[in-house]
């Protein structure tokens, strides 16, 4: 029991810094209040640190103690989730309590705990990664359940505070509802799949799959825990809360949704599938897929995903809510690679390589775009009110008048639609491979023509600010106040450019994480590690 | 570990089934004792929400203060903070005084009593029992 | 050897392995200086600031490379970068099939003779264009010196990468920073003009390069030079044992493709065109990127895979011959050009051909020991016309110019092009330009004689026009008149237009008083008013570096058994590989190897492939070449001296002119360029334009239809969609309990099917 401890450090860390800043943040003196993104910043690289030094790797720990199905996942995705947590900080700072903050340095008012929202911004940021993290070292299917509660109930909350505007407590209650309805849906999934198999744990489960097939009420139940993740990637038929959240809520909280709940439910997709494993179907003749009814269900809502997200996406006049949408589209692309499986050992065939490092990637990117529209602000020339800026109008010649800001928006987007030789073309080759691989060619045709779709408005970030002349009769977006988050956006356009160079060096860090030892017999391993795990007949129960 | 439900064994579910019939059968006695026994004089008084005590005004529906949902957060903490201490307390005595599963139960009791105490000094800070 | 401690300590702490460490500084130090270029034009730097930085960095880069060649002499080396491109899948033959770039270093004594000009070079005129540039102090100025960092950077990954794409990467950057910088004038319409034609023109030698990647890839299963080589030395096995039939067609046809990218870049028949209009770039940039480096990228491309070419039995031939003609042709325009950095130009493409041609004789030592020599020499001629075209605001006529030789201040320019002119005239024994021409002209006597006669007859003609820019610019009365830029730009501003009226304007006035004369008496700014500045001491001390170490490299030329030094590099590369490890093999398959020319020469003509071993009229051409190419050089000098400064008393005329009607249609076809350029516009550019047109009718019509209907799908879809996101929250959660259901529904039928 105690050994599981092991794989908790990078949480412990983050859940103590949560403890401090909940304190810290709630300091009646505005220095020390203004600690708290420091404290949480602090936190994070700490995680950082020891979700690569002390997570467990395959063959330092028994398969009792902890996560087997796949056992270099963890030490992956932690160190991933705290990366990106790290980059999407600079981007949240500042979203609660500035006006309050600069009534209160003024001196108008004084400072008032209940007003105050900046302690549990930052807490529940923090307890959202560390329930992330959780997903990621998940053995049990109540452990996962809690992880992605750990998750998502943070996230509502983040998102009603996030601007003092009523239509983010609209999108903050029009997103718990619905959150509780996936999570309801997922839930009785796990349940079904108990009462199939009659363990929670999630290598006995793949062990009785193996044993004694996969019988209806697991199968049902594999089908609800599925549709039901599908709410955390807002997948179809879940995603109808996406652009209405992502425009509610204020753009730095919309930067953290498009990645935070989507890594929780592929991390947790990849867990729950890996108990059926992809050595089922009739898949290509390597005889790598999914059982035929997951697989169609699956690729339905991977095609559905993939066309709803763009065609939805091209007729919108908000930025935010195409980002939105493209959301959509995104977990589309990578639900084709979840459908593709692990392949047959080679790097260029592992979709579950691809998925995960095509959320780094989209980590990376995608909060270049949210940054611009956070770190920018139009004000309106009559009452001199500040509004944030949404239309592609407002994005008019910024190259021009916001060079910064403008520049990380076009490398950002032309990323996102996968330019080469930009990060985002390196994420989607894989992809593309997997599904070739496991001769998924209906699907990776659709793939391409919704890559195609999405040029379109993907382009139009392009050209709105790059080609575009500012337009004179009206003022110039100003920069918000929060010079950290045009940092991120920079830093995010400067890793989408950057992490070219270590491209393949990662995706060999995600093709090791996603080594499933059920499926790839330990004489392929690249690595030349011993075998990760004993053959399943001789793990102990 | 067992792997197969006992679903077609239910004797096991023999204790529910009596408890749930010993409720139905006190709350059918109550309520026909009182119906046969009880006298009956209905009047403007007898006929009020409450017996006693002062009458009802107003709406059910009307806002409530904030204040009394945190209270009611706060006690819900305290709640099932002791729902999981009855539990733990009755089950820690029996365990090894100086064992390793003690050490371990202890360090679980002792980090769940930690996120309420950190729960509690948050409620301080916020403000949250002042009653001003 | 202070500075080398200093650069290993630095590369130890950056956690490079010493050795690799040196010559990755290259490429960090290029793109530093880029990215300060980029900043300095960033914060509006008005000084020369971005100058400096771009000296330090390429000298840094330039002791780098010299550093490694201490260490290294002619051992080889890789130095590994970083992991680039590595992937496999699996094959149509069910292998795995892996293809793996990395971006690493093959350093071998060829390479090190390339980046020591490259690198060496470009510090010089860097530093010239520091002074030459001065006038667009300010972004113009950053920019200019940004992409200047940014070619050395492409160039070093072209000439070390350890794979074809590494150089393919570096071929493209040198394209892109060709382009930018002969457009560095973009307002100028020719420029523009120009610059889009090298860049078109290089688009076709790419895709020659870009397919002969692929099928290397697809035929050696690499892009690795270790690898290929390895994999085609079974080839070079077979051809030694005579045995040419044993060699696969594909494996032919990979020279082939490599071959039409060289000729792209090195300008070439029929590829050559761009060459001389990329001269409306700024002049440093001429010298650097279209005179000394750039241009012998093909000459590179083609030593550096030669062991790919032996495997053709055409390749080789057509590389020959090509690179004669090219010779030749551009020697004829050469003589009738007036615009000196024209004649330049055309001087260029002429001795590029002689590099070809070197190459293809099986003399790789000639042809690379032609690049050095040459890579000094027309860096030279092209600074010296750039000073004067400097001074003289953008004069290059060469009716309008005289004797400056007298004039003050213009000592070391005049000097600093004797020296240039009389190298690439190939003056006897005392010039490096003389070796090298040499080694391939007797090569090519010996191999292939047809191509020794048209090189030969080029190297009479070469030293002819070379001393008829000196004899009338530098000698005679001094006689000047400003160019049409008087306010000192590098312009050369009537760029195209220019040469093609003077081309047509004289034909019919052979006395040469064109309209350019009439011009300038309308001119408010010409005549006594102007006042030619001199060049300051940037310009002069680079060119009088580059005539010492023209002088100095002769002492190279001689030292050593291959011939020389330059050839000592050559002869340890794997453009020798064909007589590394499998000694004398060329004996047996061509008759003769390079290097035991002028040695061992003559003791085996024996030759299976049949081609007889040509002689100079009955003598052996290594030993009367040197006398025979002496005369001819001398030769073309003293029709020069005749024609042009014997007796000549005004700028605008000479006793050439009178020659002009003797010679009939010929002299106004060489003027106008043979009318190659007409030719392309009217076989190449005039149907795609009609072609274009139609498919423009048809495209507006049907493609346009159809894509907007691809178009109007997405949109009719979304349409179609955008009613189920109405904002209502019951309706959401319809929408997912919905979808559910129809999953579940979908599963049932899935699993009771």
């Amino acid at each position: 029991m105690i050994e599981r401890l092991a794989f908790l450090w990078p949480e412990i860390a983050l859940f103590i810094t949560t403890c401090v800043v909940m304190v810290v943040g709630l300091s009646r003196s505005t220095g020390v209040r203004r600690l708290s993104a420091l404290i949480t910043a602090v936190g994070l690289a700490a995680a950082l640190v020891l979700a690569v030094a002390t997570t467990p790797k395959a063959g330092q720990f028994a398969p009792a103690d902890g996560q087997t199905l796949f056992p270099d996942l963890p030490v992956f995705a932690k160190t991933l989730f705290a990366a990106v947590g790290l980059l999407l900080l600079p981007l949240l700072v500042g979203t609660v309590d500035r006006d309050d903050e600069r009534e209160i340095a003024a001196g108008r008012r004084a400072f008032d705990p209940l007003r105050s929202n900046r302690a549990e911004f930052y807490a529940f940021y923090l307890f959202s990664l560390t329930g992330l993290m959780l997903c990621a070292s998940a053995s049990d299917l109540v452990w996962l359940f809690l992880a992605l509660e750990l998750t998502s109930l943070p996230t509502y909350v983040m998102v009603a505070i996030s601007s003092r505007r009523h239509r983010a407590q609209e999108a903050a209650v029009k997103y718990f509802f619905l959150g509780a309805l996936g999570a309801a849906c997922f839930l009785m999934g796990f349940a079904f799949i108990y009462g199939g198999t009659g363990t929670t744990r999630l290598n006995v489960i793949a062990d009785v799959f193996a044993a004694s097939g996969i019988n209806p009420i697991a199968l049902a139940g594999l089908v609800l825990a599925v549709v039901g993740l599908a709410f955390k990637i807002a997948a179809v038929p879940m995603h109808f809360y996406t652009p209405d959240v992502y425009q509610g809520a204020s753009p730095s909280v919309a930067g953290m949704l498009a990645f935070v709940p989507k890594a929780a439910g592929f991390v947790s997709l990849i867990l729950v599938l890996g108990t059926v494993g992809w050595t089922h179907g009739p898949g290509g003749e390597s005889g790598h897929s999914l059982p035929e009814s997951l697989r169609v269900i699956l690729w339905v809502m991977a095609a559905l995903t993939m066309t709803v997200g763009n065609v939805l996406a091209l007729l919108q006049s908000s930025v935010r809510r195409v980002l939105a949408y493209s959301s959509v589209a995104h977990s589309g692309y990578m639900l084709v690679a979840l459908v593709a499986g692990p392949g047959d050992g080679s790097a260029a065939s592992n979709g579950l390589a691809a998925v995960l490092f095509y959320l780094l990637a989209y980590g990376v990117m995608n909060l270049g775009a949210f940054a611009v529209l956070a770190s920018l602000v139009r004000r309106n020339p009559k009452d001199g009110s500040a509004d944030e800026i949404d239309s592609f109008d407002d994005l008019r010649g910024l190259c021009a008048t916001r060079p910064f800001h403008g520049w990380t928006l076009v490398v950002c987007a032309l990323s996102l639609l996968g330019f080469p030789p930009l990060l985002g073309f390196f994420a989607k080759v894989p992809l593309f491979t997997s599904g070739i691989a496991a001769g998924e060619y209906t699907l990776v045709v659709i793939l391409g023509l919704n890559s195609a779709i999405a040029a379109f408005y993907y382009l139009r970030l392009v050209q709105m600010p790059l080609l575009e002349k500012p337009d004179p009769t009206t003022p110039v977006p100003e920069p918000v106040g929060v010079p950290s988050r045009t940092a991120a956006g920079l830093l995010s356009a400067a890793g989408a450019v950057v992490l070219i160079a270590v491209a393949g060096s990662l995706f060999d860090q995600a093709h090791r994480a996603s080594r499933d030892p059920r499926t790839v017999a330990p004489a392929r391993d690249a690595a030349g590690e011993p075998p990760a795990a004993p053959p399943i007949a001789a793990r102990p129960e | 570990m067992t792997t197969a439900l006992a679903a077609t064994d239910l004797g096991s579910y023999l204790p529910i089934f009596l408890i749930v019939m010993m409720a139905i059968t006190f709350a059918a006695i109550n309520i026909g004792a009182s119906l046969l026994l009880g006298p009956r004089r209905p009047g403007e008084t007898k006929g009020g929400t409450y017996e006693s005590g002062m009458n009802p005004v107003g709406t059910a529906r009307k806002r409530f203060n904030v204040r009394f949902y945190l209270i009611a957060m706060t006690f819900l903490v305290f709640d099932v903070e002791i729902i999981f201490l009855f539990p733990w307390a009755a089950t820690f005595s029996n365990l090894e005084p100086m064992g390793e599963n003690a050490a371990v139960w202890l360090a679980r009791i002792g980090f769940f009593l930690f996120t309420t105490v950190v729960m509690y000094v948050y409620g301080v800070r916020k403000g949250v029992f002042k009653f001003d | 050897m202070t500075t080398t401690t200093d650069i290993l300590t630095l590369a130890a702490a950056g956690g490079i392995e010493p050795g690799a460490g040196l010559t990755m500084l290259v490429p960090v130090l290029t793109l530093l200086g880029t990215l300060l270029c980029g900043l300095c034009a960033a914060f509006k730097v008005k000084s020369k600031l971005p100058a400096w930085l771009s000296v330090a960095c390429l000298a840094g880069s330039f002791v780098a490379i010299a550093a490694t060649y201490a260490d290294l002499g002619h051992q080889q080396r890789l130095a590994h970068g970083f992991e680039w491109i590595n992937f496999s899948y699996t094959g149509t033959d069910g292998q795995p099939v892996t293809f793996k770039a990395n971006f690493a270093f093959y350093i071998d004594s060829l390479t090190l003779l390339w980046m020591l000009f490259v690198t060496g070079l470009a510090t010089l005129i860097a530093l010239y264009a520091s002074e030459y540039m001065s006038h667009d102090q300010g972004t113009g100025y950053c920019r200019f010196f940004a992409a200047f960092n940014l070619f050395v950077f492409s160039m070093a990954c072209l000439v070390m990468g350890d794979n074809l794409l590494l150089l393919y990467l570096g071929w493209e950057g040198v394209g892109l920073c060709s382009y930018l910088l002969i457009g560095y004038f973009y307002t100028r319409p020719s420029a523009v003009a120009a610059a889009k034609k090298a860049f078109i023109m290089n688009r076709i030698g790419d895709l020659g390069l870009a397919l002969g990647i692929m099928l290397t890839f697809v035929h050696f299963g690499s892009v690795e030079y270790a690898v290929i080589f390895e994999k085609a030395r079974p080839y070079i096995d077979a051809l030694k044992a005579g045995h040419l039939d044993e060699i696969p067609l594909v494996a032919s046809f990979i020279p082939i493709l490599l071959m039409i990218g060289a000729f792209g870049k090195s300008a070439q028949l029929p590829l050559y065109v761009w060459l001389p209009d990329a001269m409306e770039g700024p002049t440093p940039v001429s010298a650097l990127i279209h005179a000394a480096t750039m241009v012998t990228a093909g000459v590179y491309l083609i030593a550096r895979t030669y062991p790919l070419f032996l495997l053709s039995d055409v390749a080789l031939p057509i590389v020959g011959w090509v690179g004669a003609s090219t010779a030749l042709l551009a020697a004829t325009i050469g003589m009738a050009q007036f615009d000196i950095k024209r004649i330049m130009a055309y001087s260029t493409v002429s001795q590029l051909g002689y590099m070809f041609a070197g190459l293809a004789v099986l003399s790789p030592v000639g042809g690379a020991s032609h690049v050095f020599t040459h890579a000094f020499f027309k860096a030279m001629l092209f600074l010296s016309c750039g000073a004067v075209m400097h001074g003289f605001a953008g004069q290059l006529d060469l009716r309008k110019l005289s004797g400056l030789f007298r004039m003050p201040g213009w000592k070391v320019v005049s000097v600093a092009m004797l020296v240039g002119c009389l190298n690439l005239a190939g003056f006897p024994l005392i010039t490096a330009g003389y070796w090298s021409k040499d080694i391939i002209l007797a090569e090519a006597f010996v191999n292939m004689p047809g191509v020794g006669w048209v090189l030969l007859i080029t190297a009479g003609l070469t030293a002819y026009y070379t001393f008829r820019v000196f004899f009338r610019v530098f000698m005679g009365p001094t006689h000047y008149e400003p160019g049409d830029e008087v306010h000192g730009h590098d312009a050369h501003g009537h760029g195209d237009a220019h040469g093609h009226d003077h081309g047509h304007a004289h034909h019919d006035d052979p006395h040469g008083h064109g309209p350019a004369v009439t011009a300038t008496a309308h001119d408010p700014h010409a005549g006594h008013d102007f006042h030619p500045h001199a060049p300051g001491w940037a310009i002069n001390t680079v060119l009088a570096v580059l005539a010492l170490a023209s002088f100095a490299i002769v002492p190279l030329m001689l030292t050593g058994e291959h011939h020389g030094w330059a050839g000592g590099m050559v002869e340890h590369s794997s453009a020798a590989y064909h007589t590394v490890g499998t000694s004398g093999y060329l004996e047996a398959a061509h008759g003769h190897g390079p290097h035991d020319h002028g040695h061992t020469h003559g003791h085996d003509h024996d030759h299976d492939h049949g081609q007889a071993h040509g002689t100079f009229l009955g003598m052996d051409p290594h030993k009367v070449m040197y006398y025979v190419s002496g005369v001819v050089g001398l030769l073309g000098i003293a029709a020069a001296f005749w024609l042009h400064l014997a007796g000549r008393t005004s700028a605008a005329s000479s006793r050439a002119d009178a020659l002009v009607p003797a010679m009939g249609p010929l002299a106004g076809w060489a003027r106008g360029k043979w009318f190659v350029d007409e030719f392309y516009d009217a076989l190449i550019v005039k149907p795609l334009w009609v072609i274009s047109h139609i498919f423009h009718v048809i495209d507006t019509l049907i493609v346009d239809g159809l894509v907007n209907l691809v178009g109007w799908v997405p949109r009719a879809l979304g349409g179609v969609l955008r009613p189920s996101q109405s904002g209502q929250l019951h309706g959401y959660a319809a929408g997912m309990a919905g979808g559910l259901a129809l999953l579940l529904i979908i599963v049932l039928w899935v699993t009771l099917r």
